[in-house]
């Protein structure tokens, strides 16, 4: 049987989208996951990865980001942890869809985010060790793999 | 990531192929910034052969639009795949952007 978990670690020092979205593709094809889900998966890593990147460290020094994607009983469990500043997903600002684009103050703030919160069904973020643990679950059943809407 | 550009009825049209992640972003906004220097008001980004989105690449889109809408210019987007399709719905963008199924109907929508 397919080997239902991955797991690798990338650094704030690489093109970090150029190494996890092949494992991602190759780790759907296997698995047989549809196009919407991998592209999900892709999109949630991605947004996640280069918020670290992009405002997580207070230093230029290398530091490490471990990613582990499990499935299990048609639901897809991605971890993600890093040792960059505190985080929590739950306390970033909400982009203002309500206003109109050309009023927006933070014009795509928070957009990235807002997509995550969009692509998964559950989100649980701790902050252990000096450590930002990030777990997002997703149901991969064709029914539910469409957006929260 | 492939970028092709051509003009039909005074029409920029900006082909993406491939992933628009990071770097792709990059070129694309190198790209539009110099179609809006040069004066274009009239931008089709054609997504027919694009595979990935992600919201660095709405905010070139966006700032496209922002751009333009001053300028009384247009920006439509025709062929999106229905999961990129997607994304432009969550984001709220849908209502932003004329998303078109084809090139054809854009450009004779616009």
């Amino acid at each position: 049987m397919a080997e239902n978990v991955i797991t690798f670690q990338l650094t704030n020092k690489m093109n970090c989208f150029k190494c996890f979205q092949p494992k991602v593709e190759e780790f759907g094809a296997v698995h047989s996951l549809p196009m919407k889900v991998i592209f999900h998966l892709t999109l949630c890593l991605d947004e996640l990865i280069t918020n670290i990147i992009d405002y997580g460290y207070a230093d230029y020094d290398e530091h490490p980001i471990d990613v582990t994607i499990t499935l299990l009983d048609e639901e897809l469990t991605i971890h993600l942890v890093d040792d960059a500043e505190p985080f929590n997903i739950f306390e970033a600002p909400e982009p203002e869809l309500d206003v109109p684009l050309e009023e927006r103050d933070r014009a795509i703030g928070g957009m990235g985010v807002h997509l995550v919160k969009n692509m998964v069904d559950h989100i649980d973020y701790k902050r252990e060790d000096n450590k930002n643990i990030l777990v997002l679950t997703k149901k991969i059943c064709e029914e539910c793999c469409s957006t929260k809407g | 990531m492939g970028m092709i550009e051509t003009n039909e009825n005074g029409i920029t049209i900006l082909a993406v192929d491939g992933n628009l992640d990071a770097e792709g972003t990059q070129a694309m906004e190198v790209k539009v910034l110099g179609l809006l220097e040069s004066g274009e008001t009239c931008l089709l980004f054609d997504f027919a052969g694009l595979d990935y989105i992600n919201s660095s690449g709405l905010r070139v889109l966006v700032l496209a639009y922002q751009r333009l809408k001053k300028a009384s210019g247009k920006v439509a987007i025709c062929g999106v795949k229905d999961y990129i399709q997607e994304v432009f719905e969550v984001s709220g963008y849908d209502k932003i952007f004329s998303l078109y199924t084809t090139r054809e109907d854009a450009l004779s929508g616009m």
